[in-house]
Protein backbone atom coordinates (compact mmCIF):
# COMPACT_ATOMS: atom_id res chain seq x y z
CA UNK A 1 0.00 0.00 0.00
CA UNK A 2 2.79 2.22 1.25
CA UNK A 3 5.10 1.38 -1.65
CA UNK A 4 2.46 1.66 -4.08
CA UNK A 5 1.92 5.27 -2.59
CA UNK A 6 5.93 6.39 -2.71
CA UNK A 7 6.22 4.85 -6.36
CA UNK A 8 3.29 7.16 -7.55
CA UNK A 9 4.62 10.22 -5.60
CA UNK A 10 8.39 8.97 -7.41
CA UNK A 11 5.96 8.71 -10.59
CA UNK A 12 4.60 11.84 -10.78
CA UNK A 13 7.70 13.70 -9.52
CA UNK A 14 9.68 12.27 -12.57
CA UNK A 15 6.46 13.80 -14.79
CA UNK A 16 6.52 16.98 -13.29
CA UNK A 17 10.91 16.84 -14.10
CA UNK A 18 9.90 16.04 -17.47
CA UNK A 19 8.20 18.77 -18.14
CA UNK A 20 10.11 21.23 -16.26
CA UNK A 21 13.11 20.13 -18.08
CA UNK A 22 11.68 19.41 -21.35
CA UNK A 23 10.68 23.66 -21.72
CA UNK A 24 14.31 24.64 -21.44
CA UNK A 25 16.97 22.01 -22.08
CA UNK A 26 16.14 20.21 -24.60
CA UNK A 27 15.43 16.02 -23.94
CA UNK A 28 16.45 16.08 -20.49
CA UNK A 29 14.11 14.48 -17.44
CA UNK A 30 14.68 15.21 -14.01
CA UNK A 31 15.40 17.88 -11.81
CA UNK A 32 18.71 19.89 -12.40
CA UNK A 33 18.23 21.95 -9.12
CA UNK A 34 17.54 18.91 -7.19
CA UNK A 35 20.17 17.29 -8.91
CA UNK A 36 22.51 19.98 -7.58
CA UNK A 37 21.61 19.32 -4.23
CA UNK A 38 21.81 15.95 -4.60
CA UNK A 39 25.42 15.76 -5.96
CA UNK A 40 26.89 17.94 -2.81
CA UNK A 41 24.98 15.40 -0.64
CA UNK A 42 26.68 12.23 -2.29
CA UNK A 43 30.28 13.43 -1.88
CA UNK A 44 30.95 13.43 -5.65
CA UNK A 45 32.62 16.55 -4.91
CA UNK A 46 35.17 14.92 -2.94
CA UNK A 47 36.40 13.88 -6.22
CA UNK A 48 35.08 15.52 -8.94
CA UNK A 49 34.64 19.45 -9.51
CA UNK A 50 31.46 19.90 -10.22
CA UNK A 51 29.47 23.38 -12.24
CA UNK A 52 27.62 25.24 -9.26
CA UNK A 53 28.67 22.91 -6.57
CA UNK A 54 31.39 24.56 -4.07
CA UNK A 55 34.10 21.95 -2.62
CA UNK A 56 38.06 21.57 -2.76
CA UNK A 57 40.32 21.65 -5.91
CA UNK A 58 40.60 18.22 -7.10
CA UNK A 59 41.76 15.81 -9.81
CA UNK A 60 40.75 12.28 -8.03
CA UNK A 61 38.14 12.03 -10.41
CA UNK A 62 37.53 13.75 -13.68
CA UNK A 63 36.38 17.58 -14.11
CA UNK A 64 32.69 17.22 -14.59
CA UNK A 65 32.81 20.85 -16.38
CA UNK A 66 32.46 20.28 -19.72
CA UNK A 67 30.34 16.69 -19.37
CA UNK A 68 27.20 17.94 -21.47
CA UNK A 69 30.30 18.14 -24.67
CA UNK A 70 31.31 15.08 -23.99
CA UNK A 71 31.02 12.13 -27.11
CA UNK A 72 31.95 9.23 -24.61
CA UNK A 73 31.44 8.55 -20.62
CA UNK A 74 33.14 6.22 -18.37
CA UNK A 75 35.86 5.23 -21.18
CA UNK A 76 33.19 4.26 -23.71
CA UNK A 77 29.94 4.92 -23.40
CA UNK A 78 27.80 7.26 -25.89
CA UNK A 79 27.41 10.37 -23.38
CA UNK A 80 23.44 10.38 -22.74
CA UNK A 81 21.15 10.75 -19.97
CA UNK A 82 20.74 6.56 -19.83
CA UNK A 83 23.53 5.69 -19.94
CA UNK A 84 24.88 8.65 -17.20
CA UNK A 85 22.39 7.42 -14.50
CA UNK A 86 23.41 3.69 -15.10
CA UNK A 87 27.09 4.70 -14.64
CA UNK A 88 26.53 7.14 -11.25
CA UNK A 89 24.10 4.26 -9.97
CA UNK A 90 26.61 1.66 -10.39
CA UNK A 91 29.94 2.54 -11.56
CA UNK A 92 31.27 -1.58 -11.51
CA UNK A 93 28.71 -2.98 -13.41
CA UNK A 94 30.48 -1.06 -16.76
CA UNK A 95 33.79 -1.30 -15.76
CA UNK A 96 34.74 -3.79 -12.91
CA UNK A 97 38.36 -1.48 -12.40
CA UNK A 98 36.60 1.76 -12.23
CA UNK A 99 37.93 3.39 -8.99
CA UNK A 100 34.69 5.12 -9.01
CA UNK A 101 32.65 3.81 -6.04
CA UNK A 102 29.16 3.32 -6.42
CA UNK A 103 27.56 5.73 -3.88
CA UNK A 104 23.98 4.11 -3.14
CA UNK A 105 22.52 6.81 -5.28
CA UNK A 106 18.64 5.89 -6.10
CA UNK A 107 17.09 6.27 -9.32
CA UNK A 108 15.41 9.47 -9.29
CA UNK A 109 18.58 11.09 -7.28
CA UNK A 110 20.69 9.72 -10.01
CA UNK A 111 18.31 11.32 -12.76
CA UNK A 112 18.30 14.57 -11.58
CA UNK A 113 22.20 14.21 -11.31
CA UNK A 114 22.57 14.03 -14.67
CA UNK A 115 19.65 16.52 -15.56
CA UNK A 116 22.37 18.87 -13.71
CA UNK A 117 25.71 17.66 -15.34
CA UNK A 118 24.35 17.72 -18.74
CA UNK A 119 22.60 21.04 -18.97
CA UNK A 120 24.51 22.74 -21.71
CA UNK A 121 26.49 25.40 -20.24
CA UNK A 122 25.38 29.02 -19.31
CA UNK B 1 48.95 75.56 6.14
CA UNK B 2 49.90 72.46 4.10
CA UNK B 3 50.59 70.76 7.75
CA UNK B 4 47.24 71.85 8.23
CA UNK B 5 45.52 70.54 5.50
CA UNK B 6 47.57 67.06 5.64
CA UNK B 7 46.14 67.01 9.79
CA UNK B 8 42.82 66.97 8.23
CA UNK B 9 43.27 64.86 6.05
CA UNK B 10 44.20 62.60 7.88
CA UNK B 11 42.16 63.03 10.83
CA UNK B 12 39.38 62.60 8.70
CA UNK B 13 40.82 58.85 6.92
CA UNK B 14 41.07 57.78 10.80
CA UNK B 15 37.26 58.91 11.92
CA UNK B 16 36.24 57.48 8.78
CA UNK B 17 37.76 54.36 9.73
CA UNK B 18 36.78 53.75 13.10
CA UNK B 19 33.05 54.42 11.83
CA UNK B 20 33.20 52.35 9.06
CA UNK B 21 34.84 49.46 11.49
CA UNK B 22 31.93 50.34 14.27
CA UNK B 23 29.03 50.18 11.22
CA UNK B 24 30.53 46.93 10.08
CA UNK B 25 30.88 45.15 13.38
CA UNK B 26 26.93 46.30 14.38
CA UNK B 27 25.94 44.65 10.76
CA UNK B 28 27.45 41.78 12.05
CA UNK B 29 26.22 41.53 14.75
CA UNK B 30 22.74 42.11 13.93
CA UNK B 31 23.34 39.49 11.10
CA UNK B 32 24.49 37.08 13.87
CA UNK B 33 22.16 37.57 16.29
CA UNK B 34 19.01 37.48 13.51
CA UNK B 35 20.23 34.11 12.50
CA UNK B 36 20.29 34.58 8.60
CA UNK B 37 22.79 32.83 8.25
CA UNK B 38 22.13 29.40 7.27
CA UNK B 39 24.11 26.74 9.46
CA UNK B 40 22.25 23.72 7.56
CA UNK B 41 24.28 20.85 5.53
CA UNK B 42 22.86 20.94 2.91
CA UNK B 43 23.62 25.47 2.35
CA UNK B 44 26.94 25.29 0.25
CA UNK B 45 30.03 27.74 1.13
CA UNK B 46 30.17 30.03 -1.73
CA UNK B 47 33.02 28.70 -3.89
CA UNK B 48 35.25 31.86 -2.91
CA UNK B 49 34.47 31.32 0.95
CA UNK B 50 35.42 27.37 0.67
CA UNK B 51 38.58 28.32 -1.21
CA UNK B 52 40.07 30.36 1.29
CA UNK B 53 39.01 28.20 3.79
CA UNK B 54 40.92 25.59 2.28
CA UNK B 55 44.09 27.81 1.60
CA UNK B 56 43.98 28.76 5.12
CA UNK B 57 43.94 25.05 6.32
CA UNK B 58 46.83 24.41 3.65
CA UNK B 59 49.00 27.14 5.12
CA UNK B 60 48.20 26.54 9.11
CA UNK B 61 49.17 22.38 8.79
CA UNK B 62 52.52 23.83 6.80
CA UNK B 63 52.82 26.54 9.42
CA UNK B 64 52.56 23.77 12.67
CA UNK B 65 53.87 21.07 10.88
CA UNK B 66 57.07 22.35 10.02
CA UNK B 67 59.19 21.17 13.10
CA UNK B 68 57.71 17.23 13.08
CA UNK B 69 60.44 14.68 12.85
CA UNK B 70 59.42 12.35 10.96
CA UNK B 71 60.69 8.55 11.40
CA UNK B 72 61.66 6.23 8.51
CA UNK B 73 58.71 5.22 6.64
CA UNK B 74 57.90 2.50 4.58
CA UNK B 75 58.69 -0.94 6.49
CA UNK B 76 56.74 -3.59 5.55
CA UNK B 77 55.14 -4.05 8.82
CA UNK B 78 54.81 -0.75 9.24
CA UNK B 79 53.03 -0.19 5.96
CA UNK B 80 51.25 -3.86 7.30
CA UNK B 81 50.09 -2.55 10.39
CA UNK B 82 48.83 1.05 9.03
CA UNK B 83 46.55 -0.74 6.12
CA UNK B 84 44.67 -2.01 9.02
CA UNK B 85 44.24 1.05 11.22
CA UNK B 86 43.13 2.81 7.88
CA UNK B 87 40.29 0.16 7.08
CA UNK B 88 39.11 0.59 11.00
CA UNK B 89 39.71 4.17 11.53
CA UNK B 90 39.79 6.24 8.11
CA UNK B 91 37.52 4.24 5.76
CA UNK B 92 34.63 5.01 7.04
CA UNK B 93 34.84 8.53 6.71
CA UNK B 94 37.23 8.76 3.46
CA UNK B 95 36.67 5.76 1.42
CA UNK B 96 39.31 3.50 -0.25
CA UNK B 97 40.24 2.34 -3.55
CA UNK B 98 37.16 1.09 -5.32
CA UNK B 99 34.50 2.18 -2.36
CA UNK B 100 32.78 5.00 -1.15
CA UNK B 101 32.79 6.13 2.37
CA UNK B 102 29.47 5.20 4.95
CA UNK B 103 26.79 7.26 4.48
CA UNK B 104 27.98 9.28 7.43
CA UNK B 105 31.10 10.10 6.12
CA UNK B 106 28.91 11.19 2.10
CA UNK B 107 26.73 13.41 4.65
CA UNK B 108 29.53 15.13 6.12
CA UNK B 109 29.86 18.95 5.71
CA UNK B 110 32.70 20.07 4.66
CA UNK B 111 33.17 16.64 3.14
CA UNK B 112 36.16 14.06 4.20
CA UNK B 113 38.09 13.82 0.72
CA UNK B 114 38.99 10.38 -0.82
CA UNK B 115 42.99 9.79 0.55
CA UNK B 116 43.90 8.54 -2.86
CA UNK B 117 45.78 12.04 -3.51
CA UNK B 118 46.80 12.40 -0.20
CA UNK B 119 50.75 11.89 -0.42
CA UNK B 120 50.70 14.48 -3.71
CA UNK B 121 48.57 17.45 -1.35
CA UNK B 122 51.15 16.95 2.12
CA UNK B 123 54.10 16.05 2.98
CA UNK B 124 54.20 13.07 5.43
CA UNK B 125 55.31 15.46 8.40
CA UNK B 126 51.95 17.22 7.51
CA UNK B 127 49.53 14.12 7.64
CA UNK B 128 50.95 13.08 10.46
CA UNK B 129 50.27 16.58 12.33
CA UNK B 130 46.16 16.14 10.52
CA UNK B 131 46.07 13.10 11.83
CA UNK B 132 47.19 13.52 15.04
CA UNK B 133 45.51 16.99 15.53
CA UNK B 134 42.55 16.68 13.60
CA UNK B 135 40.88 19.86 12.08
CA UNK B 136 38.48 22.29 14.03
CA UNK B 137 35.22 22.30 12.80
CA UNK B 138 35.50 19.68 10.26
CA UNK B 139 34.71 16.46 12.17
CA UNK B 140 38.65 15.54 11.33
CA UNK B 141 39.21 13.98 15.04
CA UNK B 142 42.38 14.19 17.04
CA UNK B 143 43.47 10.31 17.09
CA UNK B 144 46.30 11.39 19.04
CA UNK B 145 44.11 10.32 21.91
CA UNK B 146 42.80 7.01 20.53
CA UNK B 147 45.92 5.71 18.55
CA UNK B 148 49.69 5.42 19.76
CA UNK B 149 52.73 7.48 18.11
CA UNK B 150 54.10 4.72 16.45
CA UNK B 151 50.21 3.91 14.73
CA UNK B 152 49.93 7.67 13.78
CA UNK B 153 53.12 7.13 11.94
CA UNK B 154 52.27 4.04 10.76
CA UNK B 155 48.80 5.42 8.97
CA UNK B 156 51.32 7.96 7.39
CA UNK B 157 53.41 5.61 5.99
CA UNK B 158 50.16 3.70 4.53
CA UNK B 159 49.17 6.17 3.07
CA UNK B 160 52.37 6.40 0.80
CA UNK B 161 51.35 3.34 -0.57
CA UNK B 162 47.44 3.72 -1.20
CA UNK B 163 47.71 5.48 -4.19
CA UNK B 164 49.08 2.39 -5.84
CA UNK B 165 46.87 -0.20 -4.51
CA UNK B 166 43.96 -1.29 -6.93
CA UNK B 167 40.80 -2.45 -5.17
CA UNK B 168 41.98 -6.24 -4.83
CA UNK B 169 44.96 -4.87 -3.75
CA UNK B 170 43.23 -2.86 -0.88
CA UNK B 171 41.50 -5.46 -0.04
CA UNK B 172 44.58 -8.28 0.57
CA UNK B 173 46.53 -5.43 2.29
CA UNK B 174 43.47 -5.15 4.95
CA UNK B 175 41.95 -8.71 4.57
CA UNK B 176 43.34 -9.85 8.39
CA UNK B 177 40.05 -8.45 10.31
CA UNK B 178 41.48 -8.81 13.63
CA UNK B 179 43.45 -5.69 14.29
CA UNK B 180 46.04 -6.11 17.77
CA UNK B 181 46.04 -3.24 20.03
CA UNK B 182 49.43 -2.24 19.19
CA UNK B 183 52.58 -3.63 18.03
CA UNK B 184 54.26 -4.69 21.43
CA UNK B 185 51.40 -5.45 23.61
CA UNK B 186 49.82 -7.48 20.52
CA UNK B 187 51.63 -10.69 22.22
CA UNK B 188 50.05 -9.81 25.46
CA UNK B 189 46.78 -9.44 23.92
CA UNK B 190 47.25 -13.05 22.38
CA UNK B 191 48.23 -14.37 25.49
CA UNK B 192 45.23 -13.29 27.64
CA UNK B 193 42.78 -14.27 24.65
CA UNK B 194 44.05 -17.52 25.24
CA UNK B 195 43.24 -17.52 28.95
CA UNK B 196 40.05 -15.79 28.59
CA UNK B 197 37.00 -16.73 26.52
CA UNK B 198 36.21 -13.62 24.14
CA UNK B 199 33.56 -12.79 22.30
CA UNK B 200 34.06 -13.53 18.61
CA UNK B 201 33.43 -10.40 16.55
Amino acid sequence: MSARVIACGLALALLAGCSEGQGTTGNLQGNPERGRAALAQHACRACHMIPGVSGPETYVGRSLVDLAERRFIAGGLPNNQANLVRWIRNPQAIDPHTAMPAMGVNERDALDMSAWLLQPAN
Amino acid sequence: MTSNRTRLILKTAAITMVLGGFVGVIGGVVVLRAGWYDISASAQHLQPVYTMLEQALRYSVRHHASDVVVPPLGAAQQVARGALLYSANCAQCHGGPGFAQSKIGQSMQPLPGPLIDANVRWQPRELYWITRHGIKMSGMPAWEFHLSDADLWAVVAFMRVLPTLSARDYAAVTAPALLPATVPEATQAATQAATTPQVAR
